[in-house]
């Protein structure tokens, strides 16, 4: 079993920059349509029925971005009417369905994306850049759960030593503040307490090499291959295409070569769908086979 | 790992890249490219400088001491945005910046950004936000003792930070909207964002004003207590 979340990080890092960045950065609808469909399946197809929130959350980001556009800008041809002395025009309004979609697909890519890189392989990819800034990293998500805990111990004393009194809220304030006080000196007495025992055991001696479970296999230099090339063929066959929106919207003429194009983008968005497609497919396979 | 070795090498991608990468990349942007192309590159201007601080920072003999001290700063600063309407993570930054460094104030601000983005959201603003909060450090830093000794200066600087973090992150806003910046559209943000610019000013005001003395207090003992 190899879903497309057990990948290398890197390979999905990259797959990922190439497909955002491609929907960002180009100004092309179709583009952002195709964005928005690979997302959504992605999303759909590993998580389910389960966290759905973000599908009614989209659709109010997607109309309040929608709208935004025809309010405030008025250029365009088409007026479609007239609000406090503004006219609101057809192609501002398109322009803003465009972004909107754009901005959806972005959101559900990333949140795909934060679901995929847990920490330990976010720090896989961060370490690689700066084992320093990734130590810190990884210390700092320690200790927001510990100084929760160690905040509860502390209420608990103050609490027991008849010094912490919640009747009103000036009262509630300054044990806050209290708490908050013996938190801070607490952890940093306990920092230092940390940073002598790391030097005990050697730290900063010799260069810094780190534990972790990902090896690439040939799936993972092929996802990084397909992503850059695609990427490139992507750019190179719809580079030449220009939606224009102000002052008429014109649907340029689309030759055999941008469909190409198209196609190789969408292929490249829906790759991880395949690929959580065929594990689901072989899993089936193979517990009707036990 | 994937750490280069040849030292002449590292030496000549350190000074090219703030000498040479970042004012070409802001002057392509300016000349070439249209008005398409000026959030791309905000966004490479940005990443770039943070990249820049992280390998300065990696070159640097820094203490573990010091870095610990870091990583915990980083983990009030997070914890702290979890505290609803009041948000402490601008004013942790400013007074971490004033005692122990501009750099480690850049670094608690940009870390928290990356950390706390976990639980509320990553997304392509990521970047400006940790920029946004780095440089409020790095300021901070430089204006250190006169920051220190003056408390009414420090609450003005926590006002303007506030207000700056908020203008700051709007032209991200327009930017990424709109393909280029729109001024109309830009005010629209700023009106939107108001309620949020207050809070953040109000925030930073109230923490810096009440906290500043003793959180630098206890910085500065463990200073002197531990020599960091």
């Amino acid at each position: 079993m190899r879903t497309f979340a057990d990948f290398n990080p890197i390979a999905v890092t990259v797959w990922f920059l190439a497909v955002t960045g491609l929907a960002m950065f180009s100004s092309d609808p179709v583009i952002y349509v195709i964005a928005l469909t690979g997302a959504v399946l992605l999303y759909v197809v590993r998580n389910g029925r389960k966290h759905h929130g973000i599908h009614l959350f989209a659709p109010v980001i997607f109309l309040i971005t929608a709208l935004i556009n025809p309010l405030v800008s008025h250029n365009g041809g088409t007026v479609l009417f007239v609000m406090n002395n503004n006219p609101v025009t057809l192609e501002a309004l398109i322009y803003g369905v465009c972004t909107a979609v754009m901005i959806t697909a972005i959101l559900y890519l990333f949140k795909s994306y934060s679901q995929i890189m847990t920490s330990d392989r976010l720090l896989y990819v961060f370490g690689m850049f700066s084992p320093k800034l990734a130590l810190i990293f990884s210390m700092s998500l320690r200790y927001v759960p510990l100084f929760g805990r160690q905040a509860k111990k502390i209420t608990a004393s103050q609490t027991a030593m008849g010094l912490y009194k919640d009747d009103n809220i000036a009262d509630s304030f300054r044990g806050g503040m209290r708490i908050f006080s013996v938190l801070i000196t607490w952890a940093l007495e306990n920092g230092i307490i940390t940073a002598d025992s790391m030097t005990a055991r050697g730290y900063g001696i010799g260069r810094r090499s780190h534990f972790s479970l990902f090896i690439f296999r040939t799936a993972d230099v092929l996802l990084i291959c397909l992503s850059v090339i695609f990427s490139v063929l992507t750019v190179y066959l719809t580079w030449d295409i220009e939606f224009v929106f102000y002052p008429y919207f014109k649907i340029p003429d689309a030759g055999i070569k941008n469909a190409v194009g198209y196609a190789v983008y969408g292929l490249m968005a829906v790759m991880p769908v395949f690929i959580e497609i065929r594990e689901v497919v072989k899993w089936r396979y193979l517990r009707s086979k036990i | 790992m994937l750490l280069i070795e040849n030292k002449r090498l590292r030496q000549t991608i350190k000074t090219a890249v703030p000498f040479v990468l970042i004012p070409v990349t802001v002057l392509l942007g300016a000349l070439v490219f249209d008005k398409k192309m000026h959030m791309y590159v905000s966004l490479v201007t940005a990443v770039l400088s943070l990249l820049l601080f992280a390998s300065g920072y990696e070159k640097k003999p820094v203490g573990s001491r010091r870095m610990v001290i870091t990583a915990v700063m980083t983990a009030l600063c997070v914890a702290g945005r979890f505290i609803p309407f009041f948000k402490p993570v601008t004013a942790i930054t400013i007074i971490t910046a004033i005692y122990i460094g501009g750099e480690s104030g850049f670094l608690v601000g940009a870390m928290a950004a990356l950390l706390s983005n976990f639980y509320f959201g990553q997304g392509p603003w990521t970047p400006f936000q940790m920029f946004a909060w780095g440089i409020m450090g790095l300021i901070a830093g430089f204006m250190a003792e006169p920051l220190k000794k003056n408390k009414a200066f420090l609450a003005v600087y926590g006002v303007i930070a506030g207000v700056g973090y908020s203008m700051i992150m709007d032209v991200w806003t327009v930017m990424w909207y709109d393909d280029g910046f729109n001024g109309g559209l830009y005010l629209t943000a700023l009106a939107t964002a108001l309620p949020h610019t207050l809070m953040y000013a109000v925030s930073n005001f109230v923490f810096l004003w009440f906290m500043a003395k003793p959180f630098g207090e206890k910085l500065e003992r463990i200073k002197i207590k531990y020599g960091v």
